[in-house]
């Protein structure tokens, strides 16, 4: 079993070897390109952006309820809030949700294509498939994830604001205050660096489950289950090293 | 030419191709016959470089295959065409995009020139009106001659068959097997298709290889292999109806 998760992590270099090769053609690539972007990206944004929003409202309640201490200012909250979101959520959580959505999509899709022999077809004309597919859908990940990141944050800070004017669990003006509190850029660099590795690893792992998939239609859901899985704990376990990497 | 010599492969400890050597000529329609699980489709990804033999040589005119780096394959590859079992067509992609996909990695042609190329080969294989369905609208037959609409988009000098009549009508393999073989008259090409359809062999089988248990016992054409003394062969061949008919002179 530790020879096979070896031999794994062996392939799964190699295969990354076989992506960043130069594309066959510019024009091709950026066409793919645009296309994995609205697939991957565009595509993600209703799902994150009614999750951003209702968790945003949530956050406030949370917190309000735990602040409750009267020395407290009240615009802790929405500061603590607004931290909350940019610190873990907005990246984190959202790209565990991606997991889901964005890696059984490639997984799936490819693992297809490997099964019916498409993949081979490419190969055989003397196309580099591994770089046909998979290389526009890990550049598109990585370089536009952190845009979702961003509107989470937004759409986040205003499911927030909504929650606040419709219920005044804490005065506008408060959270308003708070939101705008200490404000440490570096946080929204660190939440996008974030955002951007965990969508890397996403897309290159459910590709790489997806393009070794074998075995038939079972065979493919095998791989997009491998793929989560494993997206997920690798997702959890770098949030670890990056967060004491570039926060302690 | 396609040559092979003392071609070995195995999986696991068991031998899967024993010592096959055979030589491929251009403008003919080369069979590789046999039974199921016999090696055909191991010969062919063999011939294809989707699998490396484990001793043995291939060669393509006078270059042999394991010795050619990876951009000696890829310029080699741009010389094949195949056609899939299951067609392989791109699910991406509609008809005349599946045809064209070839000649926008390898040629520097206009769109209007790759768009009337692409019609030139659907009307070869006698595929019209149906450039902007997707695969999955069109029949098993339909998605083979959209197959071979793309293996022949490059003017391939070989062309690779396997399994072209599976899951096809007996008319519709008609058709199939006559198209392969007009095409290969035509384009004067290195066609190698791989089959157990006795109707196949004997409509296009200018020379035939047949494999049992991974060597290749006999090689003929399609007149010779009804009257061969191999007796796994005659075992072959009379488990079709219609071949034990003619031999038995019904």
């Amino acid at each position: 079993m530790i020879r096979r998760f070896f031999e794994s992590i062996g392939r799964y270099f190699l295969f990354l070897k076989m992506v960043f090769r130069k594309p066959e053609k510019g024009r091709i690539f950026w066409r793919q390109f645009v296309n994995e972007a609205d697939k991957l990206i565009l595509s993600s944004i209703l799902l994150v952006g009614v999750i951003s929003l209702f968790i945003g409202g949530v956050l406030v309640i949370q917190t309000a309820s735990n602040l409750e201490n009267p020395i407290i200012d009240k615009m802790y909250i929405g500061y603590m809030v607004r931290e909350s979101l940019i610190l873990e959520f907005c990246s984190t959580m959202v790209a565990l949700i991606l997991a889901g959505k964005m890696g059984s999509n490639i997984s799936s899709e490819i693992g297809s294509m490997r099964i019916t022999e498409q993949i081979d077809a490419m190969d055989m004309m003397g196309v580099n498939s591994a770089c046909f597919l998979v290389l526009p859908k890990v550049t598109a990940a990585t370089i536009l994830s952190p845009l979702l990141m961003l509107m989470s944050l937004a759409l986040g800070l205003i499911g927030g604001y909504f929650v606040v004017e419709t219920t005044q669990i804490i005065p506008t003006a408060s959270y308003i205050t708070g939101i705008k509190a200490f404000y440490n850029g570096f946080y929204i660099f660190y939440s996008c660096f974030k955002m951007s590795l965990f969508c890397f690893m996403i897309s290159s792992i459910a590709a790489f489950n997806g393009y070794y998939a074998k075995g038939g239609s079972l065979g493919v859901g095998r791989s997009s289950t491998k793929a989560i899985v494993t997206t997920s704990i690798l997702i959890l376990l770098s949030d670890l090293i990056v967060t004491e990497l570039m926060l302690y | 030419m396609i040559k092979v010599e003392h071609l070995n492969k195995s999986f696991e400890g068991k031998q899967v191709l024993k010592d096959i050597s055979v030589e491929y000529e251009p403008g003919r329609c080369n069979m590789i016959i046999g039974a199921s699980g016999s090696g055909k489709t191991v010969l062919l990804k063999n011939l294809i470089g989707l699998m490396d033999p484990d001793s043995g040589d291939i060669s393509y005119g006078d270059r042999t295959l394991s010795k050619m780096n990876y951009k000696e394959k890829k310029a080699l590859r741009q010389k094949i065409g195949i056609l899939f079992q299951g067609s392989a067509l791109f699910d991406f992609a509609t008809v005349i995009e599946n045809v064209m996909f070839p000649m926008e990695f390898f040629t520097d042609w206009s769109a209007a020139q790759r768009r009337e190329r692409a019609r030139y080969c659907l009307e070869k294989v006698n595929v019209i009106g149906s450039d902007d369905k997707y695969p999955n609208e069109l029949s098993g037959g339909m998605q083979k001659r959209v197959g071979i609409a793309r293996a022949i988009a490059l003017n391939p000098e070989y062309l690779f068959c396997d399994e072209p009549n599976s899951g096809l009508d007996p008319y519709t393999s008609i058709l199939i097997d006559r198209l392969i073989y007009d095409l290969t008259k035509e384009f004067n090409m290195t066609t190698i298709v791989n089959t157990h359809d006795m109707n196949s062999i004997l409509e296009i089988g200018d020379k035939i290889g047949f494999i049992h248990e991974g060597s290749l016992l006999w090689q003929g054409d399609r007149h010779s292999i009804l009257h061969t003394d191999c007796r796994e062969l005659r075992d072959f061949v009379c488990a079709n109806t219609l071949a034990r008919n003619i031999i038995e002179g019904r």
